[in-house]
Order: structure tokens, then C-alpha cells, then sequence
């Protein structure tokens, strides 16, 4: 009896044991996660350094160019010192540094855009990693956030929503139509498939880093809080708003500092939101926690004067948001455009069957179309469950 | 839960299939020896780089912790394997005005000195170098960095590598000294008329009165008056 019960218990662990690892093999091979997610990455950061780059335009010389306080020589022999890679120290010619600015404005535009997305984003990689390393005593934790993503972005497949090279697949598609796939031998078939699970292997885990680094950043960020006693008796946003490099309108700051509760409360809040963030991804309490974050950045965007800081967090942010929040974006601005335009109908409109009814009465068109939403929603909700449960039993 | 065991019935079906199949397998490959060994070599190659792939963001996200959290046990006794794997590029710091924000505003101020041909030495009045910074953050929205960061960092980073004296004990204290008073120089150049060999700086920390109405009793006292030495200046010699 007791050997029985040993056995079914033990062969039970290896069922579970077989299930989880089957659970995680189909999660890592199956289908690349988050597409939307990792293009928004994409567009974020690509963006953030073009603007940074532009903004820095009258600055660049002084920042990583050979007319810099950080001179060439000293750039070489801190590259010498710490292995940094960075093609700006290649020579210190101006001519030189100015092509790579150039050249830099473009890769970040084309990157931005998503053309031949891969080859871009080691491009990009290599290009904010050169000029981080330049500069690198002049950089902050926005910077700092920017590289890495920029590193990591290389293993994703980010180009494959919102890009041209999807609009590219999109026209071609369209234009070969139905027309059967060239038929090679099986092995070479094989040979493409293999491929593709590596491309989506190397893109889920890439992800998964992103995600971890997005937490650790929160997380170390609020725990080393918890141990200021200025954060503890939460007069530290005070002492904030009086750093005179971080107070770019001196009366806006001096406003907030004098609400003595508004402070204490901002500050606790802080510290309990960057704690709790990689606590709450896992459940529904993460889009108020988004929502809260994305408030308290802007904040800092506008109160400290370090827009690029908050939009590199902003947008690291951004990657906890699952892709039906992405392709509901598209289909809320349809829904708003078409209720706006309701007096005409647009032509495009009438030739689709379901658009008709949609359009018959405001309360009923919009009755219909939120029960559709919502179904869907819980449809995916009860795989969701099902999916933990066969994971889990 | 039923999926779930309907799932492990399925496998269990493919285990026993696969039973058979293996004592079949010598006629199998017999027949076209080329293509299943091919095939085979393809998925045991494939399989092991899924299983690299994923032990490598395992690691590397392991490591990453190491690195950004507190010095303990365990990041003391692997520092060099983790060092060896975070340096340079995946070096990170995300205390962001942690354990406590500063509680001082700094004042950097320099002034030079010229020795002219007749052997006299002519010293300019202190002026200060902070107040170009603040001047240009002032009611812009999006800052340089030359501003916020350039001068901010250079003296945290000299601070960091000098300590509490003025000797340049390291490679690197050496090359902030240097960083610091090119930027000094810079600046000095581009508000003096005059030529100059010397740059001398001092640096007062005036710390931010707490909050409440005892504050405005007391003056802002400075937390730190330091006075650095002379350091010779070739580029705006002439």
C-alpha cells in the first residue's frame, strides 16, 4: 500500500515535473510574445535619442566630440581601462565625428521607423553604446536605461508591428496573394522552421530580460529607498524640489514644496509603487500601478526637467502591457472616428456587411459593440485561467 | 484542471507510441540514411540552443541582481565572475535619489591666474561656474546635459576617486583632475578676455534648510568650504 502510494505520488511529480517543462518549452517555441510590445520599445527609444540627439545639436562637440572637456586622450585611455567599445574614439579628426553624428541622426530615424529592422537594431546598439561610452561621465539613469534596452532590443523581433518592414511583408503578401509557398526539400523546409523557432526563441527571451531589468530597476530603486530616513520621515521630495539643476521653474516648485502633505504623501507613494511594481505585474493591479507610475514620471519630466529620463521609463513601462491593450488602441480610434463621422457614412464602410447595423442607432451600436469587447475579453481571460490550471495540476 | 490532465493522457499515448517506434528505427534509418540523421542532428542542435538561450537570460538576469543589489554574501564571494560578465556594458545603478536625496546645493567657483612676461602673477576675482548651470535649466523644459550633468558628475566623480584630499592617488583620480579642470578652463575661457596658465576651484556645499517655519530662522549654513590646489592649465596659455 504505502509503496503504491509512493509510486502514484512519485509518478504524479514526474507528470507535473513533464508538464511544466513542456509548459515552458511550448511558451519559449510557440509564438514570439508581446510583437506590439517590443515595436513600442522600438519607436520609444529609437525616438528618445533622436530627440536627444537634436537636442544635444549645438552641444555635441562639447559632449563627444574632439572639443570636448573629455578629451580624446582621456576617452582612449578610459576605453584602454575598461574594455568600452566606442567608434567615436576611432580617430579625433572633426570631419570625422561629425560624419558619425550624422550618420547616427539616420540610424536612430531608420530604427524609429523599423526598415530591415535587425540589421537597424544592432546598428542602434552599436551607435548608443558609442556614444554613452564617449560621454560617459556626462550620463545619467535615463541614459543608462537607453543603452541596455538598446542591447536587449537586438535579440527581439521588434520590427514586426507598426514598421515598414511589416508594411513591406503586408504589400507583398498582398501581392503574391494565395500563391503556394516555393517548395524546397524537406529538409530545407526543416532548416526554415528551426530557424524561426530560434528567432522566436532568442525574441522570448530577450523579453523575459527586458522584463527582469525592468523590475530590478524598480525594485532596487524602492528598496534602497526604504532605508533613507529622509523617505522614511517623507520630506525627501523636499529636499528634491530644491536641487537648484533639477528645478527648471523655480515657482512651480516652490508651490508644491509649501504643501508640506502632498509631499509626504508623493514621497510614501514613491517608495511603495517601486517596491510593489514586480509584485503586481502578475495580476490585475498592474495598469493602476502603470497608470500611477506613468503620473509620478511626468512629474518628474516636468517638475526636475529630465524629459528624457521619464520617457526612457515611460516606455520601459510600457513592455507589462499585454498586445490586446496595443490592437485596442487602433480599434478605439476606428470606433471613435466612426461614431464622429456617423452623419456620413464612409464609402469604404458600406461594402462590409457588419458595418451597417453598427451604424443604425448611437445606444445600439454602442450597446452591441461593448458586448462584443467584453466577451472577447472574458474569452481570453478563461484560457488564461486554463492555461495556469493545466500548468499548475 | 482537465485540460491539464488531458494533456499529460496525450503524452503519455506519445510515450508508449515512441516505444515501438525505437526498435523500428534500424530499418528506418537504413533505407534514407542522409535525411532523418540530418533532421535529427538538426533538432538535438536546435533543442540545445533553446536550452542555451534560455540558461544564458537566466544567468545574465541572475547576475544583473548580483550586481544591483546590496553587497551580500553571495555577490562577494563570485564578484569577479560577476564583474568579468556586467562590465562595461551592462553596468547599472538605479539608486535614483536613494538611501536619501542631497541635502545640498554645491557651488562650484574658480579663478585664474596669469603670470605675465615681467614675472608678476595676476589673479582674477571668484566667479561662479554652478551659476551657468542654473541659469541655463531655468524655465527650460528639456535641459542639456551639458548642464545638469557635465560639471555635477565630473565633481561627484573626483570625489569618488580623491576622497577627502587633493592628491591623485590613482590612474583615474589623475583623469578626473584632469576632466575637472578642463571644464573649469573651458569656462573661464569663454568668459575671460585674457590668457591664463592657472585654474584654481573651490567648491561650497550649502545645505537645503528642512522644511517647516524653524527654517526660516537660520541662514543656509555651508556644509562644505573646500579649496582646491592650483592646477596648471596649458590649453588657454598662449
Amino acid at each position: 500500500m504505502e509503496n503504491e502510494a509512493q509510486r502514484s505520488a512519485a509518478t504524479g511529480v514526474d507528470r507535473w515535473l513533464a508538464d511544466r517543462i513542456t509548459g515552458v518549452w511550448n511558451l519559449l517555441t510557440g509564438r514570439p510574445v508581446s510583437l506590439y510590445a517590443a515595436s513600442v520599445l522600438r519607436i520609444g527609444y529609437g525616438l528618445l535619442y533622436l530627440i536627444f540627439l537634436l537636442r544635444e545639436f549645438s552641444h555635441r562637440d562639447e559632449i563627444w566630440g574632439p572639443g570636448s572637456a573629455w578629451t580624446p586622450a582621456l576617452a582612449h585611455q578610459l576605453s584602454e581601462q575598461t574594455g568600452w567599445f566606442s567608434v567615436l574614439i576611432l580617430s579625433d579628426s572633426r570631419a570625422y565625428f561629425e560624419l558619425c553624428y550624422a550618420l547616427a541622426l539616420v540610424t536612430a530615424a531608420l530604427f524609429t521607423l523599423g526598415w530591415r529592422t535587425r540589421v537597424l537594431s544592432v546598428l542602434f546598439a552599436v551607435m548608443v553604446t558609442s556614444f554613452h561610452g564617449r560621454a560617459i561621465f556626462m550620463t545619467d539613469g535615463g541614459d543608462n536605461l537607453v543603452l541596455l534596452m538598446s542591447l536587449y532590443l537586438v535579440l527581439t523581433a521588434c520590427g514586426r508591428r507598426w514598421s515598414l518592414d511589416a508594411r513591406r511583408n503586408r504589400l507583398k503578401a498582398a501581392r503574391t496573394g494565395s500563391a503556394p509557398e516555393r517548395v524546397g526539400s524537406s529538409f530545407a523546409r526543416q532548416l526554415r522552421d528551426a530557424r524561426t523557432t530560434l528567432v522566436t526563441v532568442v525574441h522570448n527571451c530577450g523579453m523575459f530580460v527586458i522584463a527582469a531589468q525592468v523590475c530590478f530597476l524598480y525594485g532596487s530603486a524602492g528598496l534602497y529607498k526604504v532605508q533613507g530616513a529622509f523617505w522614511g520621515g517623507g520630506t525627501a521630495l523636499h529636499y528634491v524640489l530644491n536641487l537648484e539643476l533639477f528645478r527648471p521653474w523655480p515657482a512651480l516648485s516652490a508651490f508644491v514644496d509649501e504643501h508640506t502633505l502632498v509631499v509626504a504623501v508623493a514621497g510614501y507613494l514613491t517608495v511603495l509603487l517601486q517596491v510593489a511594481f514586480p509584485f503586481v505585474l502578475f495580476g490585475r493591479l498592474k495598469y493602476p500601478v502603470l497608470a500611477m507610475l506613468m503620473g509620478m514620471h511626468i512629474g518628474i519630466a516636468v517638475l526636475m526637467g529630465l524629459p528624457l529620463f521619464s520617457g526612457a521609463m515611460i516606455v520601459a513601462d510600457a513592455v507589462f502591457l499585454p498586445d490586446r491593450c496595443y490592437t485596442f488602441l487602433p480599434r478605439l480610434r476606428r470606433r471613435v472616428v466612426q461614431r464622429t463621422g456617423s452623419g456620413r457614412p464612409a464609402p469604404g464602410a458600406a461594402a462590409r456587411p457588419g458595418a451597417v447595423p453598427a451604424q443604425g442607432g448611437p445606444g445600439g451600436a454602442y450597446g452591441s459593440k461593448d458586448r462584443v469587447v467584453l466577451t472577447a475579453g472574458r474569452q481570453s481571460r478563461s484560457r488564461n485561467r486554463a492555461s495556469g490550471g493545466s500548468s499548475g495540476g | 484542471m482537465s485540460s491539464g490532465i488531458d494533456s499529460a493522457d496525450v503524452q503519455e499515448v506519445q510515450h508508449s507510441e515512441s516505444g515501438p517506434v525505437v526498435q523500428e528505427r534500424p530499418d528506418a534509418t537504413a533505407a534514407p540514411p542522409k535525411l532523418p540523421r540530418g533532421s535529427r542532428a538538426l533538432k538535438c542542435g536546435l533543442c540545445a540552443t533553446v536550452v542555451l538561450c534560455l540558461m544564458a537570460s537566466l544567468v545574465h538576469v541572475l547576475l544583473v541582481f548580483l550586481h544591483v543589489a546590496p553587497a551580500n554574501t553571495v555577490s562577494r564571494r563570485y564578484s569577479p565572475l560577476i564583474n568579468s560578465w556586467v562590465y562595461p556594458f551592462f553596468e547599472q545603478n538605479w539608486r535614483l535619489f536613494a538611501p536619501d536625496p542631497e541635502s545640498v546645493n554645491r557651488q562650484i567657483l574658480a579663478r585664474t591666474a596669469h603670470t605675465s612676461s615681467d614675472g608678476s602673477v595676476q589673479v582674477s576675482p571668484w566667479f561662479d561656474l554652478t551659476a551657468v548651470d542654473r541659469s541655463a535649466v531655468a524655465h527650460d523644459p528639456f535641459p542639456s546635459h551639458t548642464a545638469q550633468n557635465m560639471l555635477r558628475r565630473a565633481w561627484a566623480g573626483y570625489v569618488d576617486s580623491h576622497g577627502g584630499d587633493d592628491n591623485a592617488r590613482t590612474e583615474r583620480a589623475l583623469m578626473m583632475q584632469k576632466y575637472l579642470s578642463n571644464i573649469a578652463a573651458d569656462r573661464a575661457a569663454a568668459r575671460e578676455n585674457g590668457p591664463f596658465d592657472f585654474i584654481q576651484l573651490r567648491v561650497v556645499a550649502l545645505s537645503i534648510p528642512a522644511p517647516g517655519p524653524a527654517a526660516g530662522n537660520r541662514p543656509p549654513t555651508p556644509a562644505e568650504n573646500r579649496l582646491l590646489p592650483w592646477w596648471k592649465v596649458t590649453r588657454y596659455g598662449k
